[in-house]
Order: C-alpha cells, then sequence, then structure tokens
C-alpha cells in the first residue's frame, strides 16, 4: 500500500519538474530558436503529460475511487489535457515555440491542484454517478483547450503589438517599394519585413514567428476543440442534473458560470467570421474568454457557494 | 399622399429592423448582454429573502438589485427579453445573412481580386486543358459544375458543399433547445414536498400519494489531514406509491436514482428530523398538542399563553463537555434547538436533551420525546425534456460540422495565352475567410502546376 502511494507522489514529482525543466527548455526556444532547446522540452512535454495521466491512473486503482470528483483531481486533469491538446497542435502546426506558456500555466495548475489534496475521501452522494466519469473529464477537457487558445492568443497579441512597434521604425519610402508583397495572404507585413531586411533585432525575432494570420488560425482551431467540448459538457452536465436534483438546469452558479463561458467563445466564433474582426479583436475575446474560464472553473468554487458544492 | 408616407415611414422601418436584427455584430451585442446578465446571477445570490441582500450589500446596491430584478434574475423580463431577442435576431440573419452568404449562387469572380488565386499557363487544345482541370479537381474529392456567363465557361469546385448547412444546423438547435424549455413554462411544474416516517402526502398537482415507508442515511467518518470529516455517502427512501391507476407500488428513491410516476419525476432532496413533543399542563398530557409531529422550523402556541415554540433545528449529537452541538452528523446523543417568543417577541433559545423537559411556566411542561426521519422529495413534470435533447444533440452536431468542414469553392477559367498556350486561372474562397485556407491552396497549385504547368504563377 504504501509503495503504491510512492508511487504516486513520484509521478506527480516527476510531472512537476518536466513541466518546469520542460517550460524552461520552451521559453528558451522561444526565444532563441536554438533547435536542441526544442528537442529537449518536447520529450519533457511528453513525458510530464504521461507521468499525470499515470498519476490519475494509479490514484484511482489505489483508492477505488474515481480521482476527479475534488479540485485536486480536476485540475490535475486540466493540466494534463492542456498539455495533452497543446502537444497534438504543436505536433500539426509546428508551434513548439508556445510550449514554455502551457507548460508553465500547466505546472501552476498542478501544484495549486496539490494544495486541494485533502487525501482520499468516498464520494457524496450526488456525486455517485456515472456521469461523472463523462462530464467532469469534457469539461475541464475545453478547459483545457481554452487555455491553449488562450496562450497562442497572447503570442498572437505579442507579435501584434510589437509588430506594430517595429513598423513604427520602417520610413514610407522604404516601405513604397515592397508593393508585391501584400499580394500574399500569410506572410508578415511588409513593414516587418522591411525592418527585418535592415536587421532590425525585434523584427528578425518576430519573423521566427508565424504569421498572424496563421497564429490566428491556431486559435480559431484551439477554439474550435473548446466550444463543442464545452457544450457537451454542458449537455452532460445538464443530463446528470436532472437525475440528481429534478431538474435539467437549476440557474446554479456553477452551471450558469459555464454558460456565461459558453457564450464568450460563442461571441468569439460569430465574430470570426467578420472580416475586420477576425485577428486583433477575436483574439482579445480569446484572453477575456479565458479570464470566464478561470473565474468559472475557480472562481465559481472558492467564493461562490451553490448546488455544485455538493452538499446534497 | 399621406398613406403613401405611411407606408414609406413603415418600410423604413422594417428595412432598419432588418439591417439591425441580420447584423452579426448586433447578435454578438445581444451575446454580450446576455452573458453579463447570466454573470450577473452568478454573483448576486438568487431567490434570497429582501433582507439578505441589505445584510449582505449597502442599501443602495440592495435596492438596485430588488429593483431591477437581480435577486431572480433568470426570470426577470431582461433576461426572457434577451433570449427573445436572440432568438428573433437569429430568424433574421437566417434569411439575410447566413443563406445568401453560406450558400452562395454560382457567378464569375474576377479572379486576381480574390487573395487566394494563381495563373498557371498550360500547353494543349483547349479541349485536353478543360479535361485536366476537371479531372485534377475531380480526383482529389471537389465537385465540380460548369455554367456558361457571356459566352466564358466557368468551371465551379466545391469541397464539403453540404456543410455550408452546419450554421443552420447548429441555429436550428438552439431554437429547439428554446421552444423545449418554454414548453415547461406553459405545461411543466415542479415542488417540494416532505414526508415523516410512517405518513402519507397527496401531491397537489397529480394526486399521486407517497408514503415514506423508511428513510436511512449513511454518513461515512474520514479521517483527514484536516482533522475528522463526516462525509454523507448514502441517502435513501422506501415509499409506496399510488398513481393514477390506484395500485399502490413500492418503490426507492436514492440520489442520483429518482423514480417515475406517471410520467412525473421523484427525486431524493434532503431529509430531517420531525419531533414529537410531549406537552402536559398541570402534568396532564394536552393530547390535541402531544399528538403532532414538528417538521424542523416548524412551531405550535401554547394555549391561554402568548408563547409561541418554535422547534428550529434538530442536533445529532450533543458535545457534553460543552452542551453545544458537535460535529457528528450521526445519531448519538440528540437534541433539540428551541426558541420560545412571547407575543411575538424572541424570548430565548435552549437546546434541549432528547426526552428531557423545559418548563414553560403557568404549569406547561415540554419534552422533546421522540424523532423521526422525514425525507423530502422534489418532483417535476417535464415534457420539455425531449426536445431540449435532442435540440442540444443537433446543436452540437452543428457545431462539428461547422468547425470542422471547412466548404471551400474554386473558380476556375481557361483563357487562351501568347504561344498557343492556355492561362488557367484559379480562386478559392471559403465561408472562413482566406487564412484558414491557404495552405491547402498553395498545395493544391504546386500539384497541378508540378502535373501540368509549362510555367508556375
Ligand atoms: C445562440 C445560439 C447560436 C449558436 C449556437 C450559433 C452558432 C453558430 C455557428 C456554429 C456558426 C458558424 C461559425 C463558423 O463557421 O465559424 C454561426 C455562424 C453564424 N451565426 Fe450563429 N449562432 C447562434 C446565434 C446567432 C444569432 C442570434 C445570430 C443572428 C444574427 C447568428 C448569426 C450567424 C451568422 C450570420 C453566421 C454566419 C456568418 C457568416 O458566415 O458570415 N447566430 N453561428
Amino acid at each position: 500500500m504504501n509503495g503504491h502511494l510512492q508511487a504516486d507522489e513520484l509521478l506527480m514529482i516527476v510531472a512537476i519538474a518536466c513541466y518546469v525543466f520542460g517550460a524552461l527548455a520552451l521559453f528558451a526556444y522561444f526565444f532563441s530558436r536554438e533547435a536542441w532547446l526544442r528537442n529537449l522540452g518536447i520529450p519533457l512535454a511528453v513525458v510530464g503529460c504521461v507521468a499525470q495521466f499515470a498519476q490519475l491512473g494509479v490514484r484511482w486503482e489505489l483508492t477505488g475511487i474515481w480521482p476527479l470528483l475534488n479540485l485536486y483531481g480536476s485540475l490535475s486533469l486540466f493540466a494534463a489535457m492542456s498539455v495533452a491538446i497543446f502537444i497534438g497542435m504543436a505536433w500539426r502546426y509546428n508551434a513548439w515555440y508556445a510550449g514554455g506558456f502551457v507548460l508553465a500555466l500547466a505546472g501552476i495548475a498542478l501544484a495549486y491542484g496539490v494544495t486541494w489534496n485533502e487525501g482520499t475521501m468516498p464520494a457524496v452522494p450526488s456525486l455517485q454517478s456515472y456521469w461523472a466519469k463523462v462530464h467532469v473529464p469534457i469539461v475541464v477537457s475545453s478547459y483545457a483547450a481554452f487555455l491553449v487558445a488562450f496562450v497562442f492568443s497572447v503570442i498572437y497579441l505579442i507579435k501584434y503589438y510589437a509588430e506594430a512597434r517595429v513598423a513604427a521604425t520602417v520610413s514610407t519610402v522604404e516601405l513604397a517599394g515592397t508593393g508585391g508583397m501584400t499580394m500574399r495572404v500569410h506572410g508578415d507585413t511588409p513593414a516587418l519585413a522591411t525592418a527585418a531586411a535592415n536587421g532590425n533585432p525585434l523584427a528578425l525575432w518576430l519573423q521566427t514567428l508565424p504569421s498572424l494570420a496563421q497564429l490566428d488560425v491556431i486559435v480559431y482551431r484551439a477554439v474550435a476543440i473548446g466550444l463543442p467540448l464545452i457544450s457537451i459538457g454542458i449537455i452532460t452536465g445538464a443530463a446528470w442534473a436532472k437525475e440528481a436534483w429534478g431538474a435539467y438546469w437549476q440557474w446554479d452558479p456553477k452551471e450558469t458560470a459555464a454558460l456565461a463561458t459558453w457564450i464568450v467563445y460563442l461571441a468569439y466564433m460569430h465574430l470570426h467570421t467578420r472580416n475586420n474582426w477576425r485577428g486583433l479583436r477575436t483574439n482579445w475575446v480569446s484572453v477575456i474568454g479565458f479570464a470566464v474560464v478561470i473565474f468559472t472553473y475557480l472562481g465559481v468554487n472558492i467564493w461562490i457557494s451553490g448546488l455544485h458544492s455538493y452538499k446534497m | 399622399m399621406s398613406r403613401y408616407l405611411g407606408s414609406s415611414t413603415l418600410n423604413t422601418y422594417y428595412s432598419d429592423f432588418v439591417r439591425t436584427f441580420g447584423n452579426v455584430l448586433f447578435a454578438v451585442s445581444l451575446f454580450v448582454v446576455w452573458g453579463l446578465l447570466t454573470l450577473i446571477g452568478v454573483i448576486v445570490d438568487q431567490g434570497k429573502d429582501p433582507g439578505i441582500y441589505f445584510d449582505s450589500y449597502p442599501a443602495p446596491i440592495a435596492r438596485a438589485i430588488l429593483r431591477l430584478r437581480f435577486d431572480n434574475i433568470y426570470h426577470s423580463p431582461w433576461y426572457v427579453g434577451i433570449i427573445g431577442l436572440i432568438l428573433l435576431s437569429l430568424t433574421v440573419c437566417t434569411f439575410k445573412r447566413v443563406i445568401p452568404a453560406r450558400m452562395p449562387p454560382l457567378r464569375p469572380v474576377k479572379i486576381d481580386k480574390i487573395p487566394l488565386h494563381a495563373s498557371l499557363e498550360v500547353a494543349g487544345d483547349e479541349r485536353t486543358v478543360r479535361e485536366r482541370v476537371e479531372g485534377f479537381f475531380r480526383a482529389r474529392g471537389w465537385q465540380l459544375r460548369k455554367r456558361e456567363f457571356d459566352g466564358t465557361e466557368w468551371t465551379f469546385a466545391d469541397k464539403h458543399n453540404w456543410a455550408r448547412r452546419g450554421v443552420l444546423v447548429a441555429h436550428i438547435g438552439f431554437v429547439i433547445i428554446a421552444a423545449g424549455t418554454t414548453l415547461y413554462w406553459a405545461r411543466g411544474f415542479s415542488g417540494e414536498t416532505a414526508v415523516v416516517t410512517g405518513q402519507s402526502v397527496e401531491i397537489p398537482q397529480t394526486k399521486a400519494i407517497l408514503h415514506l415507508d423508511d428513510f436511512a442515511y449513511k454518513i461515512t467518518p474520514v479521517l483527514t489531514k484536516g482533522g475528522m470529516v463526516y462525509q454523507p455517502t448514502d441517502y435513501v427512501s422506501h415509499v409506496t406509491v399510488t398513481g393514477n391507476d390506484g395500485v399502490p407500488k413500492a418503490m426507492t428513491v436514492r440520489v442520483n436514482h429518482p423514480i417515475d410516476v406517471d410520467g412525473t419525476l421523484y427525486y431524493q432532496a434532503s431529509y430531517g428530523f420531525a419531533m414529537r413533543f410531549t406537552i402536559t399542563h398541570d402534568g396532564k398530557n394536552v393530547p390535541a398538542l402531544s399528538d403532532r409531529v414538528l417538521l424542523e422550523g416548524e412551531n405550535f402556541d401554547v394555549p391561554g399563553t402568548r408563547l409561541t415554540i418554535s422547534y428550529d433545528r434538530f442536533v445529532p449529537t450533543v458535545d457534553r463537555a460543552s452542551g453545544m452541538p458537535s460535529a457528528d452528523p450521526r445519531v448519538n446523543d440528540p437534541a433539540v434547538i428551541l426558541s420560545v417568543s412571547n407575543g411575538g417577541q424572541q424570548a430565548g433559545t435552549a437546546i434541549v436533551p432528547l426526552r428531557s423537559w423545559v418548563d414553560l411556566g403557568g404549569g406547561w411542561r415540554l419534552v422533546p420525546s421522540r424523532y423521526l426521519l422525514y425525507s423530502g422529495f422534489q418532483y417535476r413534470y417535464d415534457p420539455g425534456i425531449p426536445l431540449v435533447g435532442i435540440g442540444a444533440l443537433v446543436l452540437v452536431a452543428g457545431l462539428l460540422i461547422s468547425f470542422y468542414f471547412l466548404p471551400a469553392r474554386l473558380y476556375a477559367r481557361v483563357d487562351p495565352a501568347p504561344g498557343g498556350l492556355w492561362t488557367v486561372g484559379l480562386a478559392a474562397t471559403t465561408v472562413k475567410g482566406y487564412d484558414m485556407f491557404e495552405s491547402q491552396f498553395q498545395g493544391l497549385i504546386s500539384e497541378f502546376s508540378s502535373e501540368y504547368a509549362v510555367k508556375a504563377p
């Protein structure tokens, strides 16, 4: 028994260590673009993520209790899913440069989750439902997708504002000679390209990032994972509530906050259909959306009591 | 003249209305208001007594909360109104924007005005060139259509054309959910009831009779880092229910396991301890009072006096050292908390162990003699549930279609070029702008040009 418990704790330490060192390596990669840093960061991200899922599995095996019913377990899954979704997207879009942000946030979520570890407790009656096994992972995964969207939005905004600053250094005379480049949809603005050609170090670094349009597509893809998931999460939550409390919708603070989150990302999707909103403004909506996610996820648990405090 | 003016004003109003409600940005503003109202309801406690708001907020804010109905926001005119406006906007949008924008007719375009475009030079006669273009796209799963405009033949190639309807599916899903919830408002009902062990209640709306045979709960003490925690792990009511058919049936209600009686669902919602008090006057039992069973929170008047006795709360275990309630929710050493008021004025509270007596003065004595468990049920009849369920599935299907299948349209025209060559002009549009499709477009162009082109773009 004790040996198992140690395995559980050991896996947690492995995960946190991987996230810390992985974040450092990938942050360094973000700034330097040294390939070896990326090659170091990727396995750390993968091992940390695997260790976390193993840890959750071991805990379940050990206690016989579904491990996601308290903030400790759910934050663990949140961290693991954020990294997993990130790995998938980074692999598809060659976007490892964002890994430092994701691993750092996952590490913080995980470390904060550990402070909520109350030991093992049997579930109160309202949580003894198979819906717990469906609903919780789906909702947590949607939050994880929104974390990934948030990170890419932050990178988008960094690039956007830094690019504006660089553009200010380029004279209109220089720009006049770059007319042909505007035909590209992707690709950087002529101002950035000109500044980079002039040897501006910030411009050269900004050019190592994908174009704003490409970053925006990555954010859209992440929201396109999160929005269906949170929709299904709300629906399975409603189905569960119908079984446990008698009504599929009770305006309980937690479910209502999830609805508010859903509305924000719905707004994101609608704004994203507009040419003049796609980009800077939709990325700000994604940042606001993630703030609402955090409020829904942690703020409601901590500040506001409701049915989801599971008192029966 | 005036009639003419009248109808033109009406037309202006109508077109203003259509322009506003058909605008996606207007819809998003409605979402923002909807989201904010929803969040207000998360932050401000809902459905509490007015006094509670004055206790928790400065008086002007508390007054505003009550006046604006923020204490019951989800049933306020604002909330219902905003959802109504969203549905209205959704309807207008469907006809004025979604259908025209997402399902455009086939028509020629100015190829080089579209950001995703290329022109390639291909050798051969016109027919072969056209066949190559068509064969190339057909082999890659594009659906081809040809049209002639002003003597020029255009080829249109569509990918995931069916998915253009994804938005409509998502929107219809939302409308179905709204219809389902409206059905509950119109025809459904819900309520709560508590039944003491051995007694029955009749549900007013359904006339069903619920008899509580027995209620049991299980509490598991768990030693955690923070000390002993008493975790409830089961609540179960054994009931005998008589529904429409008049036949009593034994059933079991647990949390997460409601029972269905003639379409109305009954849920385990709460439990508590009902009390029988033995009340004597000058040593003689007063049956009118002693036969009553009080639930927590109920009270009775002592005849001939101005006293009202209220049974506030049951205490499962009294801490003998302090005389105060202990944290242990299991019934070890029970007591009751009583409060007494005299002529409406609070006169005091006392914690009284079971089977010990209290002197009320004037020859009156009270003994909390016996406790009985009661079980609290919620019941609900909601004919809208199937619609809400279907709507939810349709909504999610619409989201998945919209987000994971990108309808794209290619426009191709073949024009003669110098040197006996042909220029193939290609442009692409999608329902989500151009960025989303650029790498695929470039992939297609480079494949095409490596197969057929004489001169790359
Ligand atoms: C409240 C529930 C609603 C849901 C679930 C919903 C869902 C969606 C989805 C999934 C899309 C596709 C987005 C994309 O492909 O990127 C979309 C597009 C759209 N929605 Fe909604 N929507 C809702 C309400 C509304 C309302 C109230 C309007 C009214 C203005 C509206 C107007 C539109 C329009 C015009 C588009 C397509 C925009 C374009 O192609 O230019 N939607 N909606």
